[in-house]
């Protein structure tokens, strides 16, 4: 027994050798593990809201409010970083003035706009929050990649929930004139459902692609765009396609919808100007000419039409696609940008700013950073 | 580098394989796990080998009488050792360096398996980049990455299964049990002396709780990997002829357990 335990030097050698050839294998595979798992990287990119002097980002462990005149922080939720929490969807503003927000750990968040203090959580959903919720009438209508969307009154309360075959990563939108809404999925449809009560309406045919952009509205027709690499208008009646356009690559965001005229760009940095009324290319910048993907909205205003682009660049050209002026602001554009007063935001990731306040001639007004960077 | 040789053709060829398959992700897995064994098998031949091969030198006679000869020259002792190694063909790193090189391969499907899922907007948006013109990514996307109670995507913390009303890591649990039969059946009985049949007790039973966790803490995917992989490894092993499923019973008196 004794004797046993006595290994000759040669031989412990050999043993100390391979225990850390042992260890050391486990802590490299263990880290190189650990380094590809979620939670290290950003998952997505930020959401931004405006709403009077106050510009609401969200992207990462908090929601931050941001003073548009001068770039100062209001607030941060929660205070202190929580890396449990991530935000990475639009805020929205409820009638009565909550703001609401779903975080990647499975909870929607109501806010109060002026501290950040929180309201209430409502904790029912098993998954990610990737969409922005929808608010009106006294409810939120909030999609999960659990598949389901689910509405709760003004309180946090569950109202209903409805199940669908896709997770929902683009906020639903609503017809003013009708009490339903209309949601797009990863299944490659869209649903409507009735507002009251959760029931469905009529659910689209399979649209041949995921639609992650919130469509665009008007007139009892949905428009979205699919990673079919097409434009589609939808009957909001019943789902029924009425054209579709096939453009060059993936479309990632929702149109913009204005005059009558749809503007939108595609992962292959395209951007487009169609006919809402029949989807008719009416011109195109193409990605010679963008320097990299598109995957947010447009903002359309003014006669002006702003795009972000994954190079870190807004591009402004006039509605006859006449440049105007780009602007490179560092890291990547996916977020749309946001109108603020005579102000445009945008918010890059990768960058050295969180958020940055342009002109409308291009020109940097200020740039936001939190105290770490 | 590594995304163009490691991880786009293992995402490629998981969503081939999907997309043949009736578009089930985890039969995607079963099935690209089996084509990865078979693949590296001249690696899990060439390891077996020359674990025999240590085995049967350190059982020699000329091994046992050097030790004793030299027991107190370390020096002169691993010079012989050398010695004998080269002598009898055999590389005393020649069973540990093919797992070495698997590692690439675990990590590689690893991140193959979270770029495939694609389960956010970032890793949707990278998936969209890496994907070949032969494969209509459109199509296919969303993947269904539900198989059996799991959620391919999710850890097993996050979904568990519950047997009334009781949550158990079943995968983990599958993953810690086809490890240690893995490591059991596969690893010859110690007869380096106590130093070694301690080693090996170690690694039995701290791999397959090491592997446990790893299934518990990461995607269910991996773990499903692990599973598939532990057991075509023993299938490899019994076709090989080498099964011996005595190694299960504990021996009584012996150290290697």
């Amino acid at each position: 027994m004794q004797r046993g335990k006595i290994a000759s030097p040669s031989k412990e050698h050999t043993m100390n050798r391979k225990r850390i050839l042992l260890i050391l294998t486990v802590l490299i595979l263990g880290s190189l593990l650990s380094a590809c798992s979620r939670g290290i990287a950003a998952s997505s990119w930020p959401g931004l809201t405006v709403d009077g002097d106050t510009a609401y980002l969200a992207y990462g462990n908090q929601v931050h409010a941001v003073d548009i005149s001068n770039g100062r922080p209001r607030w941060l939720f929660p205070q202190e970083v929580d890396n449990g929490l991530s935000f990475y969807n639009d805020p929205q503003l409820t009638e009565d003035g909550q703001l609401v927000i779903g975080a990647y750990n499975h909870v929607l968040f109501s806010l109060n706009p002026d501290t950040g203090q929180s309201n209430w959580q409502f904790a029912g959903a098993r998954n990610r929050y990737i969409a922005s919720p929808l608010t009106g009438d006294g409810a939120i209508y909030a999609p999960n990649a659990d598949k389901f969307l689910y509405a709760v009154d003004l309180a946090g309360n569950l109202i209903w929930r409805v199940e669908t075959d896709g997770e929902g990563w683009a906020k639903p939108v609503t017809d003013p004139s009708c009490d339903c809404i209309y949601m797009p999925s990863l299944d490659h449809k869209i649903y409507a459902f009735d507002a009251a009560n959760g029931g469905l309406l009529w659910e689209s045919g399979d649209l041949g692609g995921s639609v992650v952009g919130t469509p665009a509205y008007s007139e009892g027709i949905l428009y979205v765009g699919s990673f079919n690499s097409e434009m589609l208008a939808i009957d909001s009646q019943d789902g029924s396609v009425i054209w579709r356009t096939p453009v060059e690559g993936w479309v990632w965001s929702g149109p913009q919808l204005v005059d009558g005229m749809l503007y939108f760009g595609d992962l292959n940095g395209n951007f487009y100007k169609m006919d809402a009324s029949n989807g008719d290319e009416v011109w195109r910048i193409t990605s010679a000419e963008m320097d990299g993907p598109i995957t947010g909205s447009p903002l359309v205003q003014d006669g002006s039409i702003y795009i972000p682009t994954e190079s870190g660049t807004l591009f402004a050209y006039d509605t006859e696609a006449t440049p105007l002026w780009s602007q490179t602001v560092g890291g990547k554009l996916h977020t749309s940008p946001v109108a603020a007063g005579d102000a445009i935001l945008v918010a890059p990731i990768d960058a050295d700013a969180l958020l940055v306040a342009l002109t409308n001639e291009g020109a940097i007004r200020w740039s936001y950073t939190t105290a770490e960077q | 580098m590594w995304d163009t040789i490691i991880i786009n053709p293992m995402v490629n060829t998981l969503l081939w394989i999907y997309s043949v398959l009736g578009q089930n992700f985890g039969l995607s897995i079963i099935v690209f796990t089996i084509l990865i064994r078979l693949l590296t098998y001249p690696l899990t031949a060439s390891q077996l080998k020359s674990t025999q091969a240590m085995q049967e030198m350190q059982k020699s006679k000329k091994w046992l009488d050097m030790q004793k000869k030299y027991k107190d020259d370390k020096e002169k002792l691993a010079q012989e050792q050398m010695k004998l190694y080269q002598e009898m063909g055999v590389n005393p790193f020649g069973s540990c360096l093919p797992t070495i090189i698997q590692f690439p391969i675990i990590i590689g499907l690893y991140q193959g398996i979270i770029r495939a899922l694609a389960v956010t907007p970032v890793q949707l948006l990278d998936l969209s980049r890496h994907v070949y013109p032969f494969i209509d990514a459109a199509v296919l996307i969303p993947l269904n990455n539900r198989f059996l109670w799991m959620d391919l995507a999710l850890p097993e913390k996050d979904f568990g299964l519950a047997i009334a009303g009781i949550g158990i890591p079943v995968l983990a649990i599958f993953v810690v049990i086809t490890t240690y039969l893995q490591s059991k059946l596969m690893t010859p009985p110690s007869t380096g002396g106590d130093q070694g049949a301690n080693m090996s007790k170690a690694m039995n039973m701290y791999m397959p709780l090491f592997m446990g966790y790893l299934a518990y803490t990461f995607s269910s995917g991996l773990a499903l990997y692990f599973v598939t992989s532990n057991l075509v490894g023993v299938l490899q092993y019994a076709l090989m002829g080498r099964l011996d499923w005595r190694n299960l019973i504990p021996k009584r008196g012996s150290a290697a357990g």
